[in-house]
């Protein structure tokens, strides 16, 4: 446990101390924030904003699960996880530690632009909602960090991990239930969206706003990323002998 | 009971034998692995670490199996691999304090300060790496793996990439090392340090040991004197009495012989016969790097190079 720790500070001392990916990794959700959640002319709902965070809530927290899978990527290329794995210390704590680490990246990230939300005027400040809103968001983190650990395990280089970043993202977004309700989609994309890990994420979330405790939904989450996870150690012990 | 022992150790890629029946036995010494590229040095380095598993054959460190109890094997050695794997963006103390937590020792920061110190890097301790020169990487990488007092010591070309300043330190402190009682267990493509430092050297051609012994049994064993030839045209074969052929490199001929004295000017004249044209000679006594040219032939010096350039340039994108 102790060690998880160790390699977790690793990563996000090195995180802080690359100012630059801090600030450019915030302006994607943050521009969302305000060009489309404040300027879209939307007409199913008076307030967008409270409607949108969510959606992007989720999506700055997809974006830092999409980036963190490159750490065990470069780890794995540059020589470290050669090194990591010859020490006495627990194999896997090496995989729990990029896996929190990836998921405390992106709480702070979400943690931004829910300040950032406050200010343009989003309705969110309940301790108990946000309290809720940071455990769903956790354990999506989890979930989708340990998907992307296993396929940067599975991959032989960075270029092969970077073109399946991006040929990920933007469907899993997209096809999410982000930007507008299933009521005003194409039947179509109402299916994708139902199937889509991403919209259980954001739809707990709203559930929250209604005042609504999504039990079921968190409890799928849960044992999902509990799948992946364990899918994610098998991964981990087969790729390091 | 030796430190290092191999039985019968081997290797296989689908089918291609990186590392061909291996036995040894390595005392506190520093054991020298010597090879051209692709001759299998990394690839046993990894299986006494832990890292690889034997295809058959099987290796003991430290009296423990690196396949049936490798956490007791890696409770004893410390492995700094060939590619120079340190956090730019983290300071020289920083990276030393890492490893001291993740080996679990008890006064992590006063650890790695007396290891920064052992390393000659007190005085950069607190600058960022990426303000750190190639050897004091290495340096720096020594000391990662200094804190927690390892009994076996694993280094994989410790002084590639490096110039003659920063290798020349590097060596002085791997026998600093080994007069502390570690065994340290070194690969290298560079013969004359090996000649230097190792107490005993095995010499590794597509995965077999091709020869074992001390720096100097392996030269008086394989070579008497050496004739030094620089010169024009092919050589075609010709040798005289007492004396044998052992390599070309990129611009000499070698040959050795039993007195340089008697066969010289014998040998000089047969080679001007068969239509060579000579400029130079010397008889000298022999190197490690004529032991190596005379079991393996001539070593692809530039192979290793660009492989090293390469990393970099990864490192640099990273
Ligand atoms: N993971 C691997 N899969 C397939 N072949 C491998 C693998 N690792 C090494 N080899 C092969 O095994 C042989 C020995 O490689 P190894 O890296 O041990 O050589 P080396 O002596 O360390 O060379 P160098 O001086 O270039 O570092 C080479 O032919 C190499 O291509
Ligand atoms: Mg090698």
């Amino acid at each position: 446990m102790k060690r998880t720790f160790t390699y977790m500070e690793r990563d996000l001392r090195r995180w802080i101390r690359g100012r630059i990916n801090v600030i450019t990794s915030l302006v994607m959700p943050a521009a969302w924030l305000i060009f489309v959640g404040l300027a879209l002319p939307i007409r199913f709902t008076d307030n967008y904003l409270d409607f949108i965070t969510p959606g992007i809530l989720v999506l700055t927290m997809l974006g830092a699960s999409l980036q963190g899978g490159a750490l065990l990527m470069f780890d794995k290329i540059l020589g470290f996880l050669q090194k990591f794995l010859a020490m006495p210390a627990p194999r896997e704590s090496i995989l729990f530690g990029k896996i929190l680490a990836i998921t405390l990246r992106g709480l702070i990230q979400t943690t931004v632009i829910l300040v950032i939300a406050l200010i343009l005027g989003a309705h969110l400040l309940d301790p108990i909602f946000l309290l809720q809103t940071y455990l769903i968001l956790f354990i999506f983190g989890v979930l989708l960090s340990s998907i992307m650990t296993t396929v940067a395990l599975s991959l032989d280089d960075h270029d092969s991990y970077a073109a399946f970043n991006s040929m990920v993202a933007m469907p899993l977004f997209f096809t999410s239930s982000a930007l507008m309700p299933y009521d005003q989609m194409p039947g179509w994309l109402a299916f994708l969206a139902h199937l889509n890990p991403v919209s259980y994420a954001i739809d707990a979330i709203r559930a929250l706003q209604g005042g609504i405790f999504p039990a079921t939904t968190i409890a799928g989450l849960l044992v999902s990323a509990v799948i992946v996870l364990s899918i994610c150690i098998m991964t981990f012990r087969r790729a390091t002998v | 009971m030796a430190i290092i022992e191999t039985f019968g150790l081997t290797k296989q890629f689908n089918g291609l034998v990186a590392v061909d029946e291996m036995t040894l036995a390595i005392d506190r010494e520093i054991f020298g692995l010597l090879g051209p590229n692709g001759s299998g040095k990394t690839t046993t380095v990894r299986m006494l670490t832990t890292l690889l598993t034997p295809t058959s054959g099987e290796a003991k460190v430290c009296g423990h199996s690196v396949t049936a109890s490798p956490r007791e094997v890696r409770d004893r050695i410390s492995y700094v691999p060939q590619d120079m794997a340190v956090d730019m963006k983290l300071t020289g103390r920083e990276n030393v304090v890492f490893f001291a937590n993740l080996y679990g020792i008890p006064r992590p920061r006063e650890t790695a300060d007396e290891a920064l110190a052992q390393m000659d890097l007190a005085s950069r301790a607190d600058d960022m790496v990426n303000t750190y020169s190639g050897g004091m990487r290495r340096r720096l990488e020594l000391a990662q793996a200094l804190v927690h007092d390892p009994e076996v010591l694993f280094l994989d070309e410790p002084t590639i990439g490096l110039d003659v300043a920063g290798r020349r330190k590097i060596w002085e402190h791997i026998i600093n090392l080994k007069n502390g009682g570690m065994t340290v267990f070194v690969t290298t493509h560079y013969m004359d340090e090996a000649d230097h430092a190792c107490d005993r050297v095995g010499i590794i051609d597509k995965g077999k040991i091709v020869a074992l012994d001390t720096p100097t049994a392996l030269k008086s064993l394989h070579c008497h004197e050496i004739i030094a030839i620089r010169g024009e045209g092919e050589y075609k074969g010709t040798v005289v009495p007492d004396v044998t052929f052992i390599g070309k490199t990129d611009d000499e001929l070698r040959f050795q012989a039993i007195s340089g004295e008697d066969s010289g000017i014998p040998l000089l004249r047969a080679l001007t016969n068969s239509g060579m044209k000579i400029h130079s000679f010397v008889i000298r006594q022999p190197t490690l790097d004529d032991v190596f040219l005379s079991l393996i032939g001539e070593q692809e010096e530039t192979m290793a190079f660009d492989h090293h350039r390469f990393r970099t340039m990864l490192r640099r994108r990273a």
